[in-house]
């Protein structure tokens, strides 16, 4: 046969025993120039262990054969695969490999049996059959691509690195039990992606979030960041995590066609939807991408960290939105109010000036009318002007000495005065020595401005028996306690009126607030910042027995004021 | 079954200066007019002799119900009323949703500040 001259005539055998085996092993080393070879984790140790092979060894190492060889590298088997590495060019690791080849430029050795110790009698097949010896060849090649350097499991093994992993999983129960057991295992950092509203409530029914919350609960509590499409749906949820554990940070996203978990910077965890707004975990996904690949896991962190500040920066843009149209409504509402408050007195003034004359028996209720409404107008143009003091930083303070019980006594008198006949039954009770009130007169000694501090005073009053309904028994009372630990006066001023509108308490200092038909919600600003001129404080509280609401505010108070007058004296005497 | 001498004026409005003034200066030409300061008042005081006024005066922005509020509960006791708002108060569109839009034609708004002299003509011009 002229075709098959000087090559062997082609033939596959199964040889018995191990004199057999080296035999065959010598003769197809000595035709190679280049060995491709396989072995399972088994391989490598029978190899090294067994003299009749490792002599094998030798043998590639003075023919000076080129070998590439994949083997499953563990930390049972490193120290062979090391000693093993020394005769062979070049070697991979590839994850539980269970082949057991070689394959040369023209023959091919399967030696599965070689390395099984419960097999009797060894055995190896031999074939330098073209196209056996071909396919064993593409087996090998792809072995070879996916496997990794061998030198880079043993550094993860002998590091005690978790060797790189990149999965795709399709079955449901295993993706589920990842899932559970990456959040699990949460030690730093979780930052979770639903995919949509309904993602979340399969999660709680997994126990994902119990083990969220457990995980932010720890001492060193975990930075937990989740975005989610929030509903009527999930809400729920969402109200239990933000009680349960207030530091995960929950933010509104959009519909997204697969969830991402990221895990400690250190796993990332992908899962596509199948049936995006099913109830079942099981029913809702598709494919799942996990992964600890430093690389996959670092973009993966990046996107999210992108999609957060996106979302965050959504957030703001919502909250300024709503404070600005907030700002507006109530703008347009000061000037509703504004234009009744400033058109009412006119009106009255403009119908009392041109009846006057038709009635003139009349003429003083008149007259009285027309004064009090442009009283009224005057008050109104003094508060804008007040504010617009205030708002451009021009409001002066006259500063002097007196005791604060004066301008309390004098706002209590003018209060009373508004008060008509038919509002006899209130009454306004100013506490001269209440329980505080312990180191006489000095006490209440103050350096403000008398005029402002009055104007506080007289607000106060004049709102509490605006909101007090004018019936025996209500009252209205004021008085001023040194607080002396701090250094400061405290004048209350407290109702047994309808109380404050819980909505209103938190905004009740702010400009334009009002519930009052009669009012323009500027009096408690101007307090306000009175007030705060003067370095006090102004709060407001309702009444704990449940009736009515009390109002305060604190001044600071002069250190020692004899002390100062008499300083006063001392000095002007010597000049 | 109107009757077309009666001049009397339902006159409601929570600032007791503005009705006394209003009440006067109505007088002086030639109505007669009950006022009211309290909106829930002047309702059951309407429900006893609604047939006995010619129009009634409303002031909008009140305590306790608001004068669209009222109307709508007066029209449903008497819808044979003429109506008008006096208000200081900038009417807002949604102010108006209170209010049915067959029923939107049947009243007049008047703005104040307004001379008496100009109140009367508006209220004699809605009862014509």
């Amino acid at each position: 046969m002229t075709i098959s001259q000087g090559s062997a005539p082609e033939k596959t055998e199964v040889l018995y025993g191990l004199d057999n085996i080296i035999n065959t092993n010598l003769q197809f080393l000595s035709k190679a120039h280049r060995i491709d070879s396989c072995g399972d984790d088994k391989a490598a140790p029978a190899i090294i262990e067994i003299n009749a092979y490792k002599d094998l060894l030798f043998e590639i190492k003075s023919r000076g054969i080129k070998v590439r060889y994949i083997t499953d590298i563990t930390k049972y088997n490193i120290h062979y695969c090391k000693e093993l590495m020394k005769f062979v060019d070049d070697t991979r690791h590839l994850d539980g490999i269970k082949s057991n080849f070689s394959v040369s430029e023209t023959e091919y050795l399967d030696s599965i049996t070689t390395v099984q110790k419960t097999q009797s009698t060894p055995h190896i097949i031999y074939s330098n059959v073209r196209d056996i010896v071909d396919q064993q060849k593409y087996v090998f090649e792809s072995f070879w691509n996916k496997a990794i350097p061998a030198e880079q499991r043993i550094r993860e093994i002998e590091e005690g690195i978790e060797p790189e992993f990149f999965e795709v999983i399709a079955e449901h129960k295993r993706t589920s039990q990842i899932f559970l057991d990456l959040t699990k295992s949460v030690k730093n950092e979780a930052l979770f992606l639903f995919p949509n509203d309904k993602a979340m409530i399969r999660a709680y029914r997994l126990g994902v979030i119990d083990h969220l919350i457990k995980a932010s609960q720890k001492q060193n509590s975990a930075n937990i960041k989740i975005i989610c499409p929030l509903s009527k749906e999930n809400s729920d949820i969402v109200r239990k995590v933000s009680e349960q554990a207030p530091n995960i940070r929950i933010l509104n996203g959009t519909d997204s066609l697969y969830g991402m978990y990221i895990i400690d910077g250190e796993k990332m965890f992908r899962v596509e939807m199948r049936e995006p707004k099913a109830e079942t975990f099981a029913e809702a996904i598709g494919f799942a991408l996990y992964s600890n690949r430093k690389n996959t896991v670092e973009s993966f962190r990046s996107i999210y960290e992108l999609l957060w500040n996106e979302r965050v920066l959504n957030e703001e843009l919502k909250k300024t939105y709503k404070m600005q149209e907030e700002f507006i409504k109530m703008q347009q509402e000061f000037i509703n109010i504004a234009s009744h408050e400033m058109k009412t007195p006119t009106q009255a003034i403009l119908a009392y000036s041109t009846l006057v004359e038709r009635h003139p028996e009349r003429r003083d209720e008149m007259i009285e009318a027309i004064t009090r409404n442009a009283v009224r107008l005057q008050k109104l143009t003094e508060d804008i002007l007040d504010v617009t003091r205030i708002e451009s930083n021009t409001l002066k303070l006259k500063k002097e000495q007196f005791d604060l019980n004066e301008k309390i006594r004098n706002g209590t008198d003018d209060a009373s005065h508004v008060l008509d006949d038919s509002d006899n039954a209130i009454k306004i009770l100013f506490d001269l020595e209440p329980k505080k009130y312990v180191q006489g007169k000095q006490c209440t000694i103050i350096e403000a401005d008398k005029v402002r501090i009055y104007q506080v005073i007289f607000n106060l009053l004049s709102n509490a028996i605006k909101f007090t309904n004018k019936v025996a028994g209500n009252s209205i009372s004021i008085a001023a306690m040194n607080d002396g630990e701090n250094n400061q006066v405290i004048v209350s001023v407290k109702d047994t009126g309808e109380g404050i509108d819980p909505e209103m308490l938190q905004k009740l200092f702010t400009k334009f607030a009002t519930k009052s038909h009669t009012g323009t919600g500027l009096g408690l600003f101007i307090s306000k910042s009175i007030i705060e001129a003067h370095g006090g404080r102004i709060w407001a509280e309702n009444n704990k027995d449940g009736k009515g609401a009390s109002f305060y505010f604190s001044l600071p108070l002069i250190k020692n004021p004899e002390q100062q007058s008499l300083e006063r004296n001392h000095n002007s005497k010597s000049q | 079954m109107k009757d077309n001498n009666n001049n009397k004026i339902l006159l409601v409005d929570d600032e007791p200066d503005l009705t006394l003034a209003f009440k006067l200066g109505l007088e002086d030409n030639g109505f007669e007019v009950d006022t009211f300061n309290d909106p829930l008042i002047a309702l059951s005081a309407f429900k006893h002799k609604s047939s006995s006024y010619a129009l009634v005066l409303l002031d909008i922005k009140m305590p306790k119900m608001n004068g669209f509020e009222l109307y709508n509960e007066m029209r449903q006791i008497n819808d044979q009323i003429r109506f008008c708002f006096i208000t200081a108060y900038q009417v807002q569109k949604e102010d108006m949703n209170a209010i049915s839009l067959s029923d939107q034609k049947s009243f007049d708004i008047i703005r104040k500040p307004i001379t008496i002299k100009e109140m009367v003509q508006r209220i004699k011009n809605q009862l014509s």
